[in-house]
């Protein structure tokens, strides 16, 4: 690691990647298998070549504002800590204690001055998280132990306009290489407006007996379930049906690096479903100053029919504000961590109508989320079933959309009903999964249909 | 008596602390606590640390290892997992310097300590 290396790693070599993969998924043919959502072999290697390397969320700075406030979070199954430093900077650090391997702080969040482990009494600084001691000091300098070279295993940090991400690889590209052109669309959410953005306190947690790309894809880019499986939930919201997606004037679906953003340009489609009436016209209120800081196309999407994945498994709605991380528990479950996120500037009412609205959509008993779940644990059950596995799944909607030289940034394809991102997450998926290193990962961009 | 110099009376702040280290014996840690000199052993009686790098609070040192405490004026074992009692000193203070009396603890240091 860039910023640990005074402490030495013993690394291990990438294990061989699964033959049959492009059996099981492939997108040039828009071609995908259940085994995907089953497999334990395929998780494990997603856990070593997919959360052990790439760049994860892992906290909203607003989370953290003083010096030693800590939280508790997982890069896949990892179990992090999340902690600000006294020069204000942000740390991450396994949870985990480097002589046994057992769990240094069992608290979700708070404010510490270290971590000291249960098992030995091993004492580790929250500000640096170096070994400051043991119990029964004495007999580990009878046999020269060197406390410098042992303290928490740190990984790489980089932020986003308020949000934190970290990962395990040295040798994975900058987070803003990773991101690439998609941070232009994440500044309609955490740029909209000259405060910033900040999550409300208090997470929403459930669980979900699904895979994670079944969650993951759903928030790349598909709508395309919004008129079909909410539809009750929309009446209810909404008084009327959701709108009729394939009808609005303009629409896109782009993506990159297995990233994914689908957007209409209504202005507050998404926001209108929480029932809320101030906050669209908060939105409204606010659109004119958007477009004099992001420009008049990028003021036409703060609140609009839209879903954002950042990969692998980072996801928000704009307009309803939720914003999650679906953290992987092993291929058939999901353990769901769920905020609410607005404008810090915005006024205290605008924020609880918001937290209000996000609680009574998407959340373990918001009228949309429940929607979302049954389907997407039947997705992976099915998968169970040794046929029904290898079935040839379609994810072929829209190939061949491609629009070539749109003046947006990204990979741009014609309108949000389309599978294109779906094919670019699991094109992705596959590429990580095939690459023994970061530097065998293929580009894609610009040569997927 | 064996003397040994602490620090100057105007080098310390109120609630400031630090270690200092002579030839004779151990590492002391100084603390000005409201205007008032304090001295006791650095070392922690738990395990290996320097208290001078710990948090002082009112009259509570708390090591910055495990964290236990002890008052400073009595060297009392009071948060665990220190439970054996911290050597004092007799602070001896003259016009500009704070000295500790190596051979005696302090007037109000526990019998044990």
């Amino acid at each position: 690691m860039d910023n640990c290396k005074h402490i030495p790693l013993r690394t291990i070599e990438s294990t061989p990647s699964l033959p049959n993969l492009d059996r099981v998924c492939d997108m040039e043919e828009g071609r995908l298998s259940g085994k995907v959502f089953w497999d334990q072999a395929i998780y494990e290697q997603e856990l070593e070549k997919i959360f052990a390397r790439c760049w994860l969320f892992v906290a909203h700075e607003s989370q953290l504002p003083k010096s030693g406030d800590y939280l508790a979070t997982s890069m896949g199954e990892d179990e992090v800590l999340v902690v600000r430093q006294k020069d204000a900077s942000l740390k991450v650090f396994l949870n985990a204690c480097p002589h046994r391997g057992n769990k240094i702080c069992f608290a979700e969040a708070g404010n510490a001055r270290g971590f000291i482990c249960n098992y030995h009494g091993w004492s580790f600084g929250a500000d640096g998280g170096r070994l400051l001691g043991m119990h029964e000091s004495k007999c580990y300098e009878e046999s020269n132990f060197d406390k410098s070279k042992h303290g928490l295993r740190e990984a790489r940090v980089a932020t986003y306009k308020g949000l934190v991400f970290a990962t395990f690889a040295a040798d994975a590209p900058t987070l803003e290489e990773y991101l690439g052109p998609m941070t232009w669309y994440l500044d309609v959410m955490l740029d909209m407006d000259e405060g910033g953005s900040e999550f409300l306190g208090g997470c929403i947690r459930s669980t979900i007996e699904c895979n994670w790309k079944v969650a993951a894809e759903n928030f790349v880019g598909d709508i395309l379930h919004g008129g079909w499986t909410h539809d009750s939930a929309a009446k209810a919201m909404l008084g009327g049906p959701v709108a009729n997606v394939g009808d609005l004037p303009e629409s896109y679906s782009v993506n990159w690096n297995g990233h994914g953003y689908e957007f209409a340009t209504d202005v507050v489609g998404n926001a209108a479903t929480l029932g809320e009436k101030d906050i669209n016209k908060y939105l409204h209120v606010l659109r004119p100053q958007v477009a004099e800081r992001l420009g008049e196309f990028r003021s036409k999407l703060i609140g609009s029919i839209s879903s954002f994945t950042v990969f692998p498994n980072f996801s928000f709605l704009p307009g309803q504000n939720t914003v999650r991380i679906w953290q992987p528990r092993g291929p058939h479950k999901i353990e769901l961590f769920t905020w609410v996120i607005v404008n810090k500037n915005a006024p205290q009412d605008i924020k609880d109508k918001w937290r209000r609205g996000a609680m009574m959509t998407f959340s373990p008993t918001g009228v949309f989320e429940m929607d979302d779940g049954e389907n997407w644990e039947y997705c992976t059950k099915t998968s169970r079933g040794m046929v029904t596995r290898y079935q040839d799944l379609y994810v072929g909607l829209g190939m061949n959309t491609r629009i070539e030289n749109s003046e947006l940034p990204g990979n741009v394809f014609k309108g949000q009903l389309n599978e294109c991102n779906s094919r670019a997450f699991y094109q992705r998926w596959k590429d990580l999964l095939q690459s023994p290193t970061w530097a065998d990962v293929p580009d894609r961009n610009g040569k997927m249909r | 008596m064996s003397r040994v110099l602490l620090c100057q009376r105007d080098e310390l702040s109120s609630g400031e602390l630090k270690k200092v280290s002579h030839g004779a014996a151990e590492d002391i840690c100084v603390y000005n606590l409201g205007g008032t000199f304090y001295a006791t052993s650095d070392m922690c009686t738990h395990a290996t640390a320097s208290l001078a790098e710990g948090d002082l609070e009112d009259h509570l040192i708390t090591c910055p290892v495990h964290w236990g405490q002890f008052d400073i004026r009595t060297g009392e074992a009071v948060t665990f997992p220190c439970e054996k009692h911290l050597r004092t000193y007799r602070i001896i203070v003259t016009d500009k310097e704070v000295y500790a009396d190596i051979e005696h603890a302090s007037d109000a240091a526990l019998a044990d300590a």
